[in-house]
């Protein structure tokens, strides 16, 4: 039943290879000269305060250039022309940026519902896109993005920057080379403790409550699932090598009273075909947990955060681990003078290493391949079906949310061919 | 119902909020007024977020950081940055020319060197500090504007933003600030560095008080800041003592040896960045030359503290510009020093 929703294994290993690849030659390649004919010209719309980290990672890039800004808020041009340093020219309808002849590519970073309109009317203009996670806010859209983005043959690159973080990939491919045995539950966190919410200049004025705090509001967000838990679902997705089969959810505005539309808290458990899960919690009343997700295995555990990796060690125990004896030979036991009652696991844990070539964080590395890819014209790793798996697994999460019913994926979507 | 009167007036008047965050090695104080909690939890998490932003560009003990990627290949091969981290670059870069190299952002070897990067420090052998000042030197990096790259001339070279990241991160939280609309606020970068927006309802400014070297509770001066900058450098932070002489963690670049002889240089500036790197330069420059540097620094004033915490020498402190009276508190009578540009020393007995 859910075979037309698994992603092939070999699609999916080769995507992430490629990713890597791309990423190491991006990196390795970041200092050479750059002819003219190479210059690569983006346009942004959504200069805000995601689009102006992304402009400042995309011009560590050599050769890159920001020749045209859009925002509906003028003095975000102001400030995005602070950032490229130049008069670089502006407009407040995204459509005039696209009339510019100029452009190689658009990066997009404006609220979530705008995602489908601003990426496919940029990709039937002949440009290339890097668009913010999510991919869309609705299922429908999520759909539209795929095709749009096979019938214009342009490159499509999702904003899950962590694909291309080296500890993610390290972590990734040990989990595959089964280091941490089987592996059936992820537990993954984005808790903070404060109210979400962003400065606005004049907080009587409502346009502008909207603007800034759009997140609060669910005409334009998909609210902390959207916004904190696309990265952690992108992992799974990845870890687990599949759609989703079903999510049930949770979630309420129980303690920032405030006006706000969408959740303060939610919960969000994904089942995946073979019995695996993946919970969600985002709370912001209580940040102990921080961001990070753990992958438990049946011989270990991998945490990830957005910094590093750990990875932990779980001895076999009786005939339920899938732990190989090698490991415990390989790894050896250790005698002491004295019995120590400690655990038998865990312990500090390992970092996971990061390779030597690998140079600058994850928005740099993940900006760095997508010029990668438009210069020779190769697929993204965080492509649109990447994008659509996590962005699907979003919507019928919030879905899941809102109605307190158990959504079955197969019965709202079907992943594009 | 006078009360309650009272107390709904005193709702509607901003008030002070305050929090603290982990940030750069130290810890980052914002007070500021705002209308309610929700303006104030969301004015912190936007100043505390840029001050984070800056920290992933500029931290050189994070692998990621853009400073860390510039570290690792700008020797081999020009290395592109964006706008922002060159402008900074080429900012520390105009400080060291102006500063004769006595500000340099070439510093770390030397830092590693002495063994301040790990403790408390301890001398080097002659190879390593050899080794150490060979890798040191702010001419050793080519800045190309047109390219906007980076490069240095030999392997080893790197850049520390100790001496100005911090005061650029207060500049970027209280631009941010400004920009949402704050009026009175206070940024605080683990005490070295504060940058004053505005002042206080009904105050002429926020009250900042210089302490003695060592003496945290005695006050030297006090100084009312409003929409500028102050940095305070001192020797007493981290230093190690060897055969009767203080070693501090402030290096001389020219020299490739800590400091010695001045204990606590205070200046105040439009800018935290331009007031963190020039208590950094005039500390290592000196009071006479450091004045001079001040000179052409428009705004820029100062108080230095003289002498060798622990040794024999007397302590002395010097005015530039000093805009209030200042006086050695641990001496019952000593002198006051008023203020523009006239030099009074006050002279105790090492406590």
């Amino acid at each position: 039943m859910n075979d037309h929703f698994r992603i092939n294994r070999r699609e999916f290993i080769g995507t992430s290879a490629g990713a890597l690849a791309g990423a190491l030659a991006a990196s390795s390649g970041a200092a050479a000269a750059v002819p003219p004919s190479d210059q690569v010209n983006l346009g942004i719309i959504g200069p805000g305060s995601r689009g102006s980290a992304l402009m400042r990672a995309f011009l560590r890039v050599p050769g890159v250039k920001f020749r045209a800004l859009c925002d509906v808020y003028e003095p975000r041009l102001a400030a995005a022309r602070k950032i490229t340093g130049e008069d670089t020219p502006g407009f407040a309808d995204y459509r005039r940026l696209l009339e510019a002849k100029d452009l190689d590519a658009i990066v997009i970073a404006t609220p979530l519902s705008f995602h489908a309109a601003h990426v496919t009317d940029s990709l039937e203009s002949g440009r290339h896109v890097y668009g913010e996670k999510d991919q869309a806010k609705t299922v429908a859209e999520c759909d539209k993005v795929v095709h749009t983005v096979r019938r214009t043959g342009k490159l499509y690159q999702v904003g899950l920057q962590y694909h291309y973080a080296p500890w993610y990939q390290e972590g990734l491919r040990q989990i595959r080379a089964g280091k941490i045995g089987q592996v059936t539950q992820i537990y993954a966190y984005w808790h903070r403790n404060n109210n979400w919410r962003r400065a606005v200049p004049d907080p009587k004025d409502p346009k502008l409550e909207r603007l800034f705090n759009w997140r609060m509001y669910k005409e334009f967000s998909g609210g902390l699932l959207a916004e904190l838990g696309t990265h952690h679902i992108h992992l799974a997705n990845q870890v687990f090598g599949d759609v989703p089969e079903s999510v049930i959810g949770a979630g309420g505005i129980d303690y920032w009273k405030d006006g706000r539309e969408v959740a303060d808290n939610v919960q969000v458990v994904y089942r995946y075909p073979g019995g695996r899960t993946l919970f969600f919690s985002a709370i912001t009343t209580n940040r102990l947990e921080g961001a990070q997700i753990k992958v438990y295995g049946t011989g270990g555990t991998i945490v990830f955060t957005q910094a590093d990796g750990m990875s932990y060690y779980e001895p076999a125990q009786g005939a339920n681990s899938a732990v190989p004896q090698e490991l415990v030979v390989e790894r050896g036991v250790t005698t002491t003078a004295s019995f120590r009652a400690e655990k038998p696991y865990g312990g500090q844990g390992t970092p996971l290493p990061v390779p030597e070539d690998v140079r600058g964080n994850a928005d740099y590395l993940a900006c760095a391949s997508f010029i990668d890819c438009v210069r020779n014209n190769k697929k993204p790793g965080a492509d649109e079906m990447w994008g659509w798996i996590s962005g699907v697994a979003v919507a019928l999460g919030n879905e899941a949310i809102e109605s307190g019913q158990r959504i079955v994926f197969a019965e709202h979507v079907k992943k594009p061919a | 119902m006078a009360l309650a009167l009272a107390t709904l007036a005193h709702a509607q008047q901003p008030r002070l909020f305050t929090d603290s965050r982990p940030a750069m090695g130290t810890i980052f104080t914002i007070h500021l007024y705002a209308p309610d909690a929700r303006q104030a939890s969301a004015h912190f998490d936007a100043a505390f977020d840029e001050v984070e932003r800056i920290e992933e560009a500029l931290s050189n003990y994070r692998p990621s950081s853009e400073l860390s990627r510039i570290n690792r290949d700008a020797a081999v091969v020009s290395v592109t940055t964006d706008p922002e981290v060159f402008a900074l670059l080429q900012r520390s870069l105009d400080f060291s020319r102006r500063s004769d190299g006595a500000f340099d952002i070439t510093v770390g070897p030397l830092m590693r060197a002495w063994g301040f990067f790990r403790g408390q420090g301890s001398y080097p052998s002659a190879e390593a500090l050899a080794a150490a000042r060979s890798k040191v030197g702010w001419q050793l990096v080519a800045l190309d504007p047109a390219a906007r790259t980076v490069r240095f001339a030999r392997r080893g070279v790197e850049l520390d933003p100790g001496g100005i990241g911090k005061g650029y991160a207060v500049d970027r939280a209280a631009a941010l600030l400004r920009e949402s609309g704050v009026t009175a606020a206070l940024i605080d970068a683990g005490g070295s560095t504060l940058y004053a927006i505005g002042t206080p309802p009904g105050k002429a400014g926020w009250l900042v008080h210089i302490s003695q070297p060592e003496r945290r509770e005695a006050v030297v001066s006090d100084v009312l800041l409003r929409d500028e900058s102050l940095s305070t450098s001192g020797n007493y932070e981290k230093f190690f003592r060897l055969g009767g002489r203080m070693y501090c963690h402030i290096m001389d670049p020219r020299t490739g040896e800590p400091v010695q002889g001045m204990m606590q240089t205070t200046v105040i500036a439009p800018s935290a960045t331009d007031s963190d790197a020039l208590s950094t330069a005039t500390f290592v420059m000196g009071r006479e030359r450091g004045a001079a540097l001040l000179k052409t620094i428009p705004g820029a004033r100062a108080l230095f503290i003289t002498g060798d915490a622990g040794s024999e020498h007397s302590t002395a402190f010097y005015s530039f510009r000093w805009p209030t009276e200042a006086g050695l508190p641990w001496r019952a009578s000593g002198p006051a020093v008023s203020s523009n540009e006239r030099k009074h020393a006050g002279r105790t007995q090492p406590q």
